[in-house]
């Protein structure tokens, strides 16, 4: 146990200039994730429908939603929004395909197809959507006061 | 294979981040998007098997960003966090291990059936077990003895090591991907004819519970969530095959020689040309037969001169019957029916 107490000391130092940083900001970062079922209507017709979960299983179509909104009367630039994939969920595509993706923890980044994966043998091999450990978006025009965005991206449960 | 990539993946982890911490991939990861400026930990471990993440793992979720504010300075914001737990798929796969009808004689007891069951749900499960001897369509209905679970995991039924299966007792409870191997222990009836045929199943079920897939039942499931059953309504059966034989056969072997003269010496040079016949009697089938005969010291074997009935066969191990291994031919004869008979012919040089 006593290994652990340096780190657990880190954690809440940062922890707390987090909190202060989320005081002073002016921009609003939310996450959602759905799950999306098929139902079949009445006329015989399949419509997919999503759902906030609390519980999946293996197999389950994910639907993030990541929204951010200025919600100063000053203008936002250079937004990087990123989201750690988490372990249990194979990364599925993003809905702009403006995305980079990483998969080595957030070292490199790029679009998918640019990555390789190294394997423990030391060859490597292009890398695939189970691959994929993070996924960002540089927005690149500034953000009015009041303006918003979705970011919105695919998950399979493992 | 999911499970092998997952470790790879966790060892890459721990690869690129050892210099953070030395004592875990996706702590380190945590630490590392700290240092960089995220305000939350990523503490997320997902356990991965053939079926899936397992039951009660929680999918935590959040996002983070950067951006310039107005004044220059460069702000760090999280989003909130969202808990999602996996719940537990309750589904079961039960199979044969019997290469095929397992021969039998009538009145003969401790007659064997062999089954494994594996559970291909993503949480711990128990199942119950029954055998029905009783199943429609066949010939005759075996006497159940007993059923045995494979204790010591080797395959065979092992008298007095191998546990006899009580109902309730001793349920085998099965991790994910995991599996058991399972006897059913029968008498055959002594009045069976030859060539009669008996089907037995051996039904597996979840004991949390089975139904159409999609059933759910609340709060049951491993790790707090809920079970629900899968594609396989968490129920199996497989069935296994007597077929009762009293097939036997009798090899006779004969040989001719001919001499590098036309005559009949066995002289260096003679060809000597065997001949195997098999005859099947009694009734029923012999299944899977093969005849094997080794060359005979001091000859040596005449590439491609087996014939099985009469059609020649190459010594390549391949789709023919036929084969020669440097020292035996090998003819998978196959299933043969009382009453028939096989010829097999080869030739060998005398040295």
């Amino acid at each position: 146990m006593i290994k652990y107490f340096p780190k657990a000391i880190v954690i809440m130092a940062l922890s707390c200039a987090a909190s202060s940083a989320l005081a002073a900001s002016v921009l609003k970062l939310s996450s959602n994730v759905f799950v999306e079922s098929t139902i079949t209507l009445s006329d015989g017709s399949n419509k997919a429908v999503l759902n906030k979960p609390t519980t999946v299983l293996p197999g389950d179509n994910l639907v993030f939603v990541v929204k951010y909104t200025n919600t100063s009367p000053k203008p936002a630039s250079n937004l990087l929004v990123t989201n750690p994939l988490p372990a249990p969920v194979i990364y599925n595509g993003s809905h702009d395909g403006n995305e980079e993706v990483s998969v080595d923890g957030g070292n490199s980044w790029g679009v998918l197809s640019a990555l390789f994966v190294i394997e423990t043998d030391g060859t490597s091999r292009p890398a695939s959507m189970r691959d994929v450990t993070h996924v960002r978006w540089e927005i690149t025009d500034t953000l009015a006061p009041g303006e918003s965005g979705k970011l919105i991206f695919r998950g399979i449960v493992r | 294979m999911e499970h092998d990539r997952e470790i790879n993946r966790s060892k890459r982890h721990i690869n690129i981040q050892r210099t953070w911490t030395p004592n875990g991939g996706w702590v380190a990861n945590g630490v590392r998007s700290l240092l960089i400026g995220s305000a939350f930990l990523t503490l997320s471990s997902a356990p991965s098997h053939a079926a899936g993440t397992i039951a009660g793992t929680i999918i935590e979720n959040t996002a983070q960003a950067t951006y310039t504010s107005a004044d220059g300075s460069i702000i760090e914001i999280p989003s909130n966090i969202i808990t999602i737990t996996v719940d537990e798929l309750l589904d079961i796969n039960v199979v044969s291990n019997d290469p095929g009808d397992i021969i039998a004689l009538p009145g003969v007891t401790d007659q064997i059936l062999t089954f494994q069951i594996a559970n291909i749900g993503n949480g711990q499960e128990s199942y119950r077990l029954t055998a029905d001897t009783a199943v429609g369509g066949d010939d005759f209905d075996p006497a159940l003895q007993m059923i045995v679970l494979d204790t010591n995991d080797n395959g065979v039924y092992d008298p007095g090591i191998d546990t006899t299966y009580v109902m309730g007792a001793n349920d085998p409870d099965l991790a994910p991907d995991e599996s058991v191997t399972v006897f059913i222990i029968t008498t055959i009836p002594s009045t069976q004819a030859d060539g009669e045929r008996a089907e037995v199943s051996l039904i597996a079920e979840a004991n949390t519970g089975t139904g159409i897939a999609g059933t759910s039942f609340d709060g049951q499931g491993q790790g707090g969530g809920d079970a629900v059953v899968g594609s396989t309504g968490a129920i199996d059966e497989s069935s296994g095959f007597f077929t009762i034989s009293k097939a036997q056969v009798t090899l006779v072997k004969t040989a001719t020689v001919l001499d590098p003269f036309g005559g009949t010496r066995a002289v260096p040079g003679s060809v000597i040309t065997y001949n195997l016949v098999a005859t099947i009697s009694g009734s029923g089938t012999l299944t899977d037969m093969v005849i094997s005969d080794p060359i005979p010291a001091s000859t040596k074997y005449v590439p491609a001169s087996t014939t099985l009935e009469t059609v020649s066969l190459t010594d390549a191990s391949d789709a023919d019957a036929g084969a020669f291994d440097g020292s035996e031919i090998n003819i998978d004869v196959g299933d043969v029916a009382a009453g028939e008979t096989r010829t097999v012919t080869f030739e060998v040089t005398i040295q």
